[in-house]
């Protein structure tokens, strides 16, 4: 294969920067009510977010954070505006590309209904692999992985209904770690949990930050906000203040 | 998502709901067990009559007055006489073996205080031959018995006359007033026409009709062929020699009704095969109503389950992967129905088959359409449900409440 010659650079040898790993331009959400009227839960976000950020995303209610965090998470898409995500524009795929992205590139922390019920711990976190084609031989091995990163290796064989709230968190978070993601976006991750065990789970996930990972939590208590070094904060639908970037 | 971890996905997600799902497999597995069932005891009847029509040998062909089944019972407009035996053999046909004839009425038989009412058989001595009775005692009837008053006694007339296990031959029997001599005893030698022989007498034919009846009336005449292949050609022969005997002109329907063992298997079996289509297309209903259940739990489960859909699809299933998990769900449930109807179905036949004494016969192709159809109608049932689930937005799924 004959081989392509170098282009002859001029001038300052400039590498070029990497774009952020989610990007919103001009995001608006609308849900329709009814026939001919709509609710605007976001108007006119312009946000990045940049890889080994730890980010908190805070409001109150109905100020459309878990909006954000979904459009964030590729779970929906805008009506208006663009989203990118690692620099690609991704406001028109379909739902089935939107899977593929949530599952190789997006690990969720939900706050309510995180775990298959009635199955076992193993089972929950093996289960992106699933869905991502990882082969049969791999999974177990990065299941184990997982659950040692959280601390929950011995509760493998466990039911999912058969552990606390606590460990639940800790096998949700394990399951986010499995695809080895670019991102892991927590809604309320510790909304359901006592304090000491909410701070062991930001624990974790400042260990799992600290080791590069990107970090997005919706929370509205400053205690479990003040984890992050970067702190939004969204009143009906627009960013308010955005500080720590 | 590989189709052995969705099996086990499915028998899991089925096994939370155990007594639901077995309910509403209630529906399949009727529909299947009542297929198999009637499907291997109608064949295994058509075997058993199959075995009882070959072992009466399929070498002859029988002539009964009336042109249909009811008269040739009830006699018909025109009997049959002496004078049509005359006439057939007269004809020559080179095919012809032995022409059986027999007639019958029903008379008071008594010996000493006992009397009871029995059907009395006027045989020839071929017709007892080709009817094929085990002698218990004595001889059957020759063509030296030829107007003699003699007979031959089922086994549940002697039962019933001289008390069990006694040797009744030359002793004395009075029929409608008229003294005959016992010289045998007989009981039926095939099952298919029951106690035929154990709860008759039989005499000569001419003396039931000159000494009883008085008339020369005959019920049935039996031809036997010396060349099988040809019995056909021999009927149709035998036909138009009774039709110019008895004057029926070639355009008029003919007064008598012709029929072979050959034929009359071939009716069975038509008969039996419709009916069995017929019965399995009614059984198909079941199946369907079973359907129908199964896709109204399958709504029903995507309903509960639509908080889990959405948890799926926002950790990368997509749509073929939540439909696939609905469909074979759906599809494990009614082969799960299918397989216990399969072993329902062939467990009733062979109780069956004890109890009727036929042969069991479970038929391989029945069984593998039954497993077939059970998936068949999981996925087709299935679809709609597992659709409306694959259908689902991750967001609004994940905020059902």
């Amino acid at each position: 294969m004959k081989r392509r010659p170098e282009k002859v650079r001029l001038g300052f040898n400039m590498a070029k920067p990497n774009p952020p790993l989610i990007s919103l331009e001009g995001v608006t959400k609308k849900y329709p009510i009814g026939l001919s009227d709509f609710y605007q839960a976001l108007n006119g976000i312009d946000l990045n977010i940049n890889e080994g950020e730890f980010v908190a995303i805070m409001g109150p209610s109905g100020s459309g954070k878990s909006t954000l965090m979904h459009i964030l998470g590729a779970l929906d898409t805008v009506t208006e505006g663009k989203q990118f995500f690692k620099g690609k524009n991704i406001s028109s795929y379909s739902e089935d590309h939107l899977a593929e992205i949530r599952n190789k590139e997006i690990g969720f922390i939900f706050q309510f209904f995180n775990l298959l019920p009635r199955m076992t711990v193993f089972k929950n976190v093996e289960r992106p692999m699933l869905y991502g084609g990882v082969p049969v031989s791999e999974r177990k091995k990065r299941v184990m992985d997982a659950l040692k990163i959280v601390g929950i290796a011995d509760k493998a064989e466990n039911l999912s209904n058969h552990i606390s709230g606590g460990q639940i968190q800790r096998v949700a978070t394990a399951r986010a770690l499995i695809m080895n993601p670019s991102i892991i976006l927590a809604d309320e991750p510790t909304g359901n949990l006592d304090t000491k065990t909410a701070h062991e789970i930001m624990d974790i996930l400042t260990k799992l930050n600290q080791q590069g990972r990107t970090i997005v939590i919706i929370t509205h208590e400053d205690d479990i906000a003040n984890y992050a070094k970067r702190k939004i904060k969204i009143v009906d639908g627009k960013i308010v203040s955005d500080y720590g970037t | 998502m590989e189709l052995k971890e969705t099996i086990r996905s499915a028998i899991q997600a089925l096994r939370m709901n155990i007594l639901r799902s077995s309910l509403t497999m209630l529906g399949i597995i009727i529909g299947i067990t009542a297929v198999i069932l009637i499907s291997s005891v109608g064949q295994g009847a058509v075997a058993f009559i199959s075995n009882e029509l070959t072992s009466f040998g399929t070498n002859f062909f029988s002539i009964n007055p009336g042109n249909n089944m009811m008269s040739a019972i009830t006699g018909g407009d025109e009997p049959l006489t002496t004078n049509d035996i005359e006439a057939i053999k007269n004809a020559n046909i080179q095919n012809i073996d032995t022409i059986a004839a027999f007639s019958y009425t029903s008379k008071l038989i008594s010996a000493g205080e006992e009397s009871i009412r029995v059907s009395v058989y006027g045989m020839t001595p071929e017709a007892q031959e080709l009817l094929k009775p085990d002698l218990i005692y004595g001889e059957l009837l020759t063509e030296n018995d030829s107007n003699n008053r003699v007979v031959v006694l089922g086994s549940d007339v002697v039962e019933n006359l001289f008390g069990p296990d006694t040797n009744p031959v030359g002793e004395s029997v009075k029929i409608d007033d008229i003294r005959f001599v016992v010289i045998g005893v007989s009981k039926s030698g095939g099952s298919l026409f029951g106690s035929f022989f154990n709860t008759a007498v039989n005499i000569p034919l001419d003396t039931l009709q000159n000494q009883i009846t008085g008339s020369d009336d005959i019920a049935e005449i039996d031809i036997s062929v010396k060349n099988t292949d040809l019995l056909n050609e021999t009927m149709d022969e035998v036909e138009w020699v009774l039709r110019d005997h008895r004057n029926i002109a070639d355009d008029e329907e003919i007064d008598f009704l012709m029929q072979s063992f050959t034929a009359a298997l071939d009716t069975f079996k038509t008969i039996t095969n419709l009916l069995t289509v017929f019965i399995t297309g009614i059984s198909a209903i079941s199946l369907v109503v079973g359907g129908v259940g199964v896709m109204n739990i399958m709504l029903v489960s995507v309903t509960e389950r639509t908080k889990e859909i959405g948890l799926l699809k926002a950790i990368g299933a997509k749509r073929k992967d939540i439909l696939s998990q609905f469909l074979i769900e759906s599809a494990v449930m009614t082969t799960i129905g299918g397989c216990v109807g399969i072993i329902l179905g062939v467990g009733g036949t062979y109780l069956i088959s004890i109890v009727a004494n036929i042969p069991f016969i479970v038929s391989v192709p029945w069984i593998l359409l039954a497993v077939g159809i059970s998936v068949l109608v999981g996925i087709v049932f299935g679809l709609y449900p597992a659709r409306k689930a694959a259908g689902l937005h991750p967001i609004d799924a994940l905020r059902f409440e």
